[in-house]
């Protein structure tokens, strides 16, 4: 496969062009065809009766005509340019395909192990404590993909449908903000020396917790997976005028500075050699990104080099400060799908 | 030192991986576990081991890459590809990187074993059999078991451990008809009746190493229905 697609996009390209000089030579063949017609008449004018001609009528068809075949070509180009962004996707999602293929697979294969061997041996009951301790984590990591293939499509359905279920409500940031991490890191097992957690950040926002949650657990996987000793990381809190700032720092691979730019992209995996691990969906930190900006915020990344580790900086919006009226018409849904829920529960 | 048969197992999924450890342990082999591929090269290189158990996608250093490196240090080392990649054409990369088996996860635990068992007899019934012939003459050619080599006057092929196997058997069997399902069951260790056509492309390949003209055997002859018939002539 990799080998195909520099040459698909090229015959592309090279389809792409061969109509465009088709188009352009038409047009010119065109309005050759149309200027010696013209010149002709021209000279034949004062022979005929002059109510024959009417040049200006020529004229705006002439116009016209041209700027119809430039809108053609501009839509072909426009085409063009969606049907190539259509395939990059489609090509990344095979990607996804065969990521989840193994994610699926792989704890899978593990419970069945486990199963197999404890219908074929008699294993002693601490070894057996283990295994079954074992099978629950599988079981939990099959669960966690599912749960995050099933955030995607209500994610995807970005158009505020009553259907997607609305949770946002006005925290005390510094509360909820150290709240969540905590949370995060404690699902993690992260150990607590391993983390500093500094700033304050003495404001309102307007936040969904459990996607909130979802965007530091990604951050913290992250972190562990792309380092390859266990990870420090430094989270700082940084209060501003209309936006507050969450700054999370790791110590791990570091991000180049070409992938900086993919990463948010969905399905997007960077498969380099130094990575110490190669499991994944390519969807983390898509949601990531999605889940701030549905916040109202914004999310960058900066890496300082190899091996130096990656900042991820996180901006999102002060209750009240910026963005009011988003932030009321997310309070607004979440009391509507509230009332929703509630009636659907009366039935 | 033990005479216990040592595995060199590479998996990433530690859970998957102290399962199998503990199955292969119980089977009476001394397993050595490492979960990425630079730490298996460095096994590869400083101890010694009758086997591999060898997932693909492995960090540093891919699965394909490892095999390949272990060809180039030991050609007999069986390798076993254990993996969750399906596709055709990943099998085929990995016999062509060298693996002697590829399985794909999930599997049952049963025929891991098996192919695992299976693999090591393999393993020491060629070894003992070039004990007793490390080197036979083939027409103007000298085929040397040890080095999997095919040296004729001026030039010298290289056989992969497959290869060799498979004509070890028929050489050891010469004159004999050997039908395609014995050396399903023998060279490959598999007992399907369905996968002749592997054997039918492994015996075109040697005929090309061995034969004068390979559309006309002399050495390697089809039997209709059956088999191969080898004769030294």
């Amino acid at each position: 496969m990799s080998l195909k697609r520099p040459s698909t996009l090229f015959y592309h390209v090279l389809l792409f062009i061969i109509a465009q000089v088709i188009w352009f030579s038409l047009l010119g063949l065109w309005i050759y065809w149309y200027v010696t017609n013209y010149l002709l008449l021209m000279k034949v004018e004062d022979k005929l009766a002059p109510q024959m001609i009417s040049g200006t009528i020529n004229i705006a068809a002439l116009v016209s005509g041209i700027v119809l075949l430039v809108l053609l070509s501009l839509s072909m180009s426009l085409i063009f340019i969606y049907l190539n962004r259509q395939l990059n996707v489609t090509r990344l999602y095979d990607n996804f395909i065969a990521n989840v293929t193994h994610e699926l697979k792989s704890p899978l294969s593990s419970i069945q192990l486990y199963l197999e061997t404890m219908q074929k041996r008699k294993v002693p009951s601490e070894k057996k404590q283990e295994f079954l301790s074992l099978m629950l984590k599988d079981i939990e990591r099959l669960n966690h993909l599912i749960n995050s293939i099933l955030y995607l499509s209500s994610l995807e359905q970005r158009k505020l449908t009553r259907k997607v279920s609305h949770d946002y409500h006005i925290f005390d940031t510094d509360t909820i903000i150290r709240e969540v991490i905590q949370e995060s890191l404690q699902e993690f097992n992260f150990p607590e020396k391993n983390v500093s957690l500094g700033g304050n950040a003495s404001c309102q926002c307007v936040i969904d917790r459990s996607w909130l949650k979802i965007v530091f657990n990604n951050l913290i996987d992250n972190a562990i997976k792309y380092s390859a000793q266990f990870p420090q990381i430094k989270i700082q809190l940084n209060p501003g005028k209309r936006y507050f700032y969450i700054d999370f720092t790791d110590n791990g691979i570091g991000i180049s500075q070409k992938d900086q730019k993919k990463i948010f992209n969905k399905f997007q995996r960077i498969n380099s050699p130094e990575s110490p691990n190669v499991k994944g969906t390519g969807l983390g930190l898509f949601w990531v990104r999605e889940i701030v900006e549905y916040h109202g915020g914004k999310i960058s990344v900066s890496s300082p080099g190899k091996n130096l580790g990656s900042t991820f900086k996180i901006a999102l919006p002060i209750y009240q400060e910026s963005k009011k009226r988003y932030m009321n018409r997310l309070l607004r849904l979440t009391r509507k799908y509230q009332a929703l829920s509630e009636r659907d529960h009366d039935q | 030192m033990t005479n216990k048969e040592r595995i060199l197992l590479v998996e990433d999924e530690d859970s998957l991986a102290i399962g199998l450890e503990f199955n292969l342990s119980a089977e009476g082999y001394s397993v050595t576990w490492v979960n990425d591929g630079k730490k298996a090269l460095q096994q590869i290189h400083s101890a010694h081991f009758d086997l591999v158990i060898l997932d693909l996608m492995l960090p540093y250093v891919s699965g394909f890459e490892v095999a390949g490196q272990i060809r180039t240090k030991d050609l007999q080392l069986p390798i076993l590809i254990l993996t969750a990649r399906t596709t055709l054409k990943d099998r085929l990369k990995g016999f062509e990187v060298g693996a002697d088996d590829y399985l794909t996860k999930p599997f049952h635990l049963e025929e891991l074993l098996l192919r695992v068992k299976g693999m090591l007899k393999r393993k020491k019934w060629y070894r003992q059999s070039v004990q007793n012939m490390p080197s036979f003459q083939l027409g103007d050619k000298k085929i040397n078991f040890e080095a999997l080599t095919i040296q004729s006057m001026n030039q010298k092929l290289q056989l992969t451990a497959f290869e060799a196997i498979l004509l070890k058997y028929l050489i050891d069997n010469r004159g004999k008809v050997v039908s395609r399902k014995e050396l399903l069951e023998k060279v490959w260790n598999i007992s399907s009746e369905i996968e002749t056509r592997t054997v039918d492309n492994f015996i075109v390949r040697l005929r090309k190493y061995l034969e004068p003209d390979p559309d006309n055997p002399v050495y390697i002859k089809s039997v209709r229905g059956i088999g191969y018939l080898l004769n030294e002539k």
